[in-house]
């Protein structure tokens, strides 16, 4: 288990930041080609100002229309994706293992909040199953991709909260969840989880052109 | 009398109890957490005297070090075992010499990785 262990936090983790690092520069870059070559005219409407506008108007809880008519799906979206950054960034296990490695230090939460936290995380990857299943539209437009997009994601919290608590084997466990953390962050520039570096830019692009051009809000 | 027997058997086992050596290492089991305000976890699992059997480590120096902080380096024929960690390392990073807690993590972790024995992962000693 500690071969393992050495090879996932030492070699495969440096893979990982090579990986996702050059892979959102790569997919940030070809989107600028694609856009320049196929739709110059798009660069010409942005507008910092407007950008921000929508961005953060769609950032604010039930300010959008879209959200306030879809109460619990906007809900649960809104609160996974704040546990979804708030749970592994501000574990103190992690944060330890950064300052040992580069002296990297912030304050942590409590466990059993984050403990908290994973579980809401995993609450809504099964309400996002149970949804791709049961909603017909959103069952028309599923394919396997999705189901696999939402167990890389779901993996390591599961893994993690497993490995947390000890429950049974917890180096297979442990080790489990470093692998599965490491390809979800391989996964983000190259598959649909890339709306991580992506949705801010077409966001950006519609609040700039319903701000300068249409002079109307865009959410 | 009852109570004068009781009180010469309490008297009897304590004398027993400190003389068997109840503060030595032998007993040591788990890693004094004391110092620490508040713990998150459960102190590490540390048998002292089986520890350094199975390691092979006789010098002391090898866990409780001297370290010259003017010259920056670790006095090789001087060892610290009648202090306590604590008594030099802060809870809090000072300069170059680490926390307590990172202290002990690496202390043991290095040694672990560089021998390729022991444990390394936070739940082989801290366990639950």
């Amino acid at each position: 288990m500690n071969e393992l262990y050495q090879l996932l936090t030492g070699p495969m983790l440096w893979l990982t930041f090579f990986v996702f690092t050059f892979g959102t520069l790569y997919k940030l870059l070809s989107i600028l080609v694609l856009t320049i070559q196929k739709e110059p005219f798009i660069m010409s409407v942005f507008s910092f100002k407007y950008g921000m506008r929508s961005i953060l108007s769609w950032m604010t809880p039930f300010k959008p229309v879209s959200m306030k008519k879809h109460p619990v799906l906007s809900s649960v979206i809104y609160v996974f994706h704040i546990c979804l950054f708030i749970a592994p960034l501000f574990l103190m296990a992690h944060i330890t293992l950064l300052d040992e490695s580069w002296g990297l230090v912030w304050p942590s939460l409590s466990d059993s909040l984050i403990d908290y936290l994973t579980l809401i995380v995993l609450a809504c990857c099964l309400f996002y199953f149970i949804r791709r299943l049961t909603q017909k539209e959103v069952n028309y437009l599923t394919s396997q991709s999705d189901y696999i997009l939402l167990a890389i994601v779901a993996l390591p919290f599961f893994t993690g909260l497993m490995a947390y608590h000890q429950w049974f084997a917890y180096g297979f466990f442990l080790n489990l969840h470093i692998l599965s953390g490491e390809i979800m962050l391989m996964a983000i520039p190259f598959t649909r989880l890339s709306h991580m570096i992506i949705s801010p830019l077409t966001r950006a692009y519609m609040g700039s052109e319903f701000g300068e051009i249409r002079h109307a809000k865009d959410w | 009398m009852i109570p004068k027997i009781y009180s010469i058997v309490i008297a009897i086992t304590l004398v027993l109890y400190l003389s068997t050596g109840v503060l030595s290492q032998e007993d040591m089991l788990v890693i004094d957490n004391r110092p620490f305000a508040d713990t998150t976890r459960p102190n590490a699992i540390f048998q002292h005297d089986v520890h350094n059997e199975k390691a092979e480590i006789e010098d002391c120096a090898t866990c409780h070090h001297v370290y010259d902080e003017d010259k920056g380096e670790f006095i090789p024929d001087q060892s610290s075992e009648d202090q306590r960690c604590y008594e030099c390392h802060d809870l809090k990073e000072t300069g170059k010499k680490p926390g307590l807690m990172k202290a002990f993590h690496l202390k043991c972790k290095r040694c672990h990785q560089e021998q390729k024995k022991g444990p390394l992962m936070c739940g082989d000693c801290h366990r639950k």
